[in-house]
């Protein structure tokens, strides 16, 4: 008998101690995945370390996409916020700075990403509540007034038809500063599913042209090498992941969008070398400590396999699964919301010993209001204590080789195949969009979440469990009331100043670029450098494409 | 005799786009025996219109903007134009902080429901406030 058989024998043994003498009959993870009391050597006896995990920085990067990780660089602190007006947001980002963060993300409001103005009753008392009014270029410039932009990448989190208008903002707003574009650093969220799927649009336009846009956006900054150092799109799944869909499905959801954007571009000619490099991910960190962590590195084989065997990919710099993650908001309770500082720090801590490359920690008030900057800063020092104090950053994919986790990264690798198979078999992502399928798959999931909460399955401390009668009040964070008004007047004064008839002029050259459906980026960088505002860009596509409309099924 | 059966618009003013909210009640009142409309996206003036068009009970407003009290203005408001203030129950639900809770019932919401709340509690309220306001 073999050392392996033995193991085999003691652990039938040891079964018979715990038998009916468990809390439940059945033990899952977040994401349905059954899981045993105990993994041991048998679970990986065919387990082939080289060719399944291998080292950090080598395929097929399980243990880490760089060689030195966190014993390199650690982590990009990089806190997402915006509200308010662009200076109050600027305040706000000065104050993250000075305190340790490490890079810059936006959050934009819904105005900035249906392309609509603070002159629209419709919207108008929206303006800078849930994020910052990027309307026009003079804002973006006022957003990151006084920050050094060329040294610490800014991250925009906005979606395909207004990222190119804002990114072209923004890279206006870089080059005035005295920059060169060749320098400039940062990302567009530009995430065709994240405000189809994971947020609903306003007045969008259909998912195909959405697509297309997205793609000029790739297509300018990266193929062309216009902004080699920016990242064009972050495929953000934790924005579907919030409507409770599992691990499995964030992952699948997330791959089948990178596929359908990269076949997207392979059709309009380019090489996949070309741009393959600079797409990055955006994932959430949820709640199952260990589902989470093998997740991130199932992540990294997945990508790696996608683009070396579907794609053909060969330079090694290109195989790598680059990631930010958010803590999960869906988590948070507004009950007890003190618990929610607990939670956030559990879930940063799955995403550092995951391999994450950039984080996002959310604060604790965010089921009641928009953080304020006591919640911030305590989220922030958060991301400090794991770096500075626990002594995480030691040692590279500490869970590597764990019997549990190396069995749960096979497990949920094999399951986001399967799935995947199941999005291309109904047609691939564009279309799940159109028919319906996708949101379908969405609404059951918010129906299951709400079941299992609601009968108790699935535990919600101060919802569900532990209720208590006594709330202790939280101040409730504010934006700017006068929001609406000053973003008006700084349009205002932008339509006076400018050359108006250079305008027109530019947005009838636009006019005619979308109907033959070329790269809209030249001519939406002529626009907003010459004081375009977004909706006179964004009403030109909805012009020449059409307004589109969810098929909403539930 | 039959019970009328309950008829719902769920709608989202403005532009936030946070749609869980508004389908996770929707399904559970289509659950309990209700009928939904599901309004999406719609301009103050055109919840008012569907409302009425659709002659609902109730006008459910999912909101996560923190925008709540503008909307709910206008809404009440032009309710008020129209002579149908006591026509419908207006709920709200969404981000929108305890303190909010009066003035928004002051304006004329029935009800404010944030998260966590249990959806069988939404239905309950909506029995009870449309009988109530039935026996008036």
């Amino acid at each position: 008998m073999d050392r392996l058989e033995e193991i085999e024998k003691e652990e039938r043994e040891w079964a018979k101690l715990i038998e009916g003498c468990e809390r439940k009959p059945e033990f899952k993870t977040y994401s349905g995945i059954p899981v045993k009391a105990l993994y041991t050597p048998v679970d990986l006896k065919d387990h082939d370390y080289l060719e399944k995990v291998g080292f950090p920085g080598k395929p097929p990067y399980v243990r880490g996409v760089y060689p030195t990780m966190y014993r390199g660089k650690v982590w990009t602190t990089r806190m997402f916020s915006g509200f308010g007006t662009p200076e109050e947001t600027n305040e706000r980002w000065k104050l993250l700075y000075k305190e340790g963060q490490t890079g810059f993300s936006a959050a934009v409001d819904s105005l900035t990403q249906a392309g609509m103005s603070p002159f629209d009753p419709r919207v108008g008392p929206e303006v800078g509540t849930d994020g910052v009014p990027l309307y026009c270029k003079p804002a973006v410039a006022a957003m990151v007034e006084g920050l050094p932009i060329d040294k610490i990448g800014v991250a925009l989190v906005v979606e395909d038809a207004a990222a190119t208008i804002t990114a072209s903002m923004y890279f206006n707003v870089y080059m005035e500063r005295g920059f060169d574009l060749k320098t400039c650093m940062g990302t567009t969220q530009n995430d065709l599913l994240s405000m189809s799927i994971g947020c609903l649009q306003y007045r969008s336009l259909d998912p195909a042209h959405r697509l297309k846009l997205a793609c000029d956006l790739i297509e300018w900054c990266t193929a062309d090498k216009n902004v080699p150092k920016w990242n064009p799109i972050n495929f953000t799944t934790y924005n579907y992941r919030e409507g409770g869909i599992d691990a499995i499905q964030e992952l699948a959801f997330g791959f089948a969008n990178a596929i359908e954007h990269i076949n997207h571009l392979l059709e309009r000619g380019r090489k996949i070398e070309e741009f393959v490099g600079r797409l990055a991910f955006h994932l959430s960190a949820h709640n199952d400590f260990f589902e989470e962590i093998a997740k991130y590195r199932a992540a990294r084989r997945i990508w790696y396999k996608l683009m070396k065997d579907r794609y053909g990919v060969t330079d090694p710099r290109l195989l790598i699964f680059r990631f930010h993650i958010q803590t999960a908001g869906s988590t948070l309770t507004r009950q007890q919301p003190m618990v929610n500082i607990v939670r956030i720090a559990y879930q940063a801590l799955a995403a550092a010993l995951g391999g994450v490359q950039s984080m996002h920690t959310n604060s604790y008030d965010e089921a009641l209001c928009l953080p304020s900057e006591e919640a911030v800063l305590l989220a922030l020092r958060t991301q400090q204590v794991l770096k500075e104090e626990t002594n995480i950053t030691n040692v590279i994919d500490p869970l590597g080789g764990s019997y549990y986790v190396e069995w749960l990264t096979d497990e949920i690798e094999e399951r986001v195949w399967q799935y995947l198979g199941k999005i291309e078999e109904a047609g691939g992502l564009t279309k799940t969009l159109e028919t319906g399928w996708l949101y379908k798959e969405m609404t059951t999931a918010f129906n299951k979440r709400r079941r299992m909460i609601e009968s108790g399955e699935e535990k919600v401390i101060g919802v569900n469990c532990y209720v208590t009668d006594e709330e202790i009040p939280i101040r409730v964070f504010r934006t700017n009331p006068n929001a609406q008004e000053i973003e008006k007047k700084r349009i205002e004064k932008l339509m006076a100043e400018r050359d108006n008839r250079k305008v027109e002029e530019l947005l009838d050259k636009l006019r005619k670029v979308c109907e033959r459906e070329e790269n809209v980026m030249p001519t939406v960088m002529e626009l907003t450098r010459e004081g375009a505002i977004n909706q006179e860009i964004y009403d030109v596509y909805r012009e020449v494409w059409g307004e589109w409309k969810a098929n909403i099924v539930f | 005799m039959m019970e009328k059966v309950i008829r719902v618009l769920m709608s989202k003013p403005g532009a936030d786009g946070h749609w869980r909210g508004a389908v996770t009640v929707a399904s559970a009142l289509r659950d309990a025996g209700m009928e939904v409309i599901f309004g999406g996206f719609q301009s103050i003036p055109e919840i008012v219109e569907t409302a009425i068009q659709e002659d609902v009970d109730v006008i459910g407003i999912s909101i996560h903007s923190m925008a709540h009290m503008a909307y709910a203005k206008e809404l009440m408001e032009l309710l008020e134009e129209k002579g149908a203030k006591d026509d419908f129950l207006v709920l709200f639900g969404g981000i929108i902080p305890d303190e909010d809770v009066p003035k928004l019932m002051e304006l004329g919401v029935a009800g404010v429901y944030g998260p966590g709340t249990h959806t069988a509690d939404i239905v309950r309220d909506i029995k009870e406030k449309l009988s109530e306001k039935r026996a008036e």
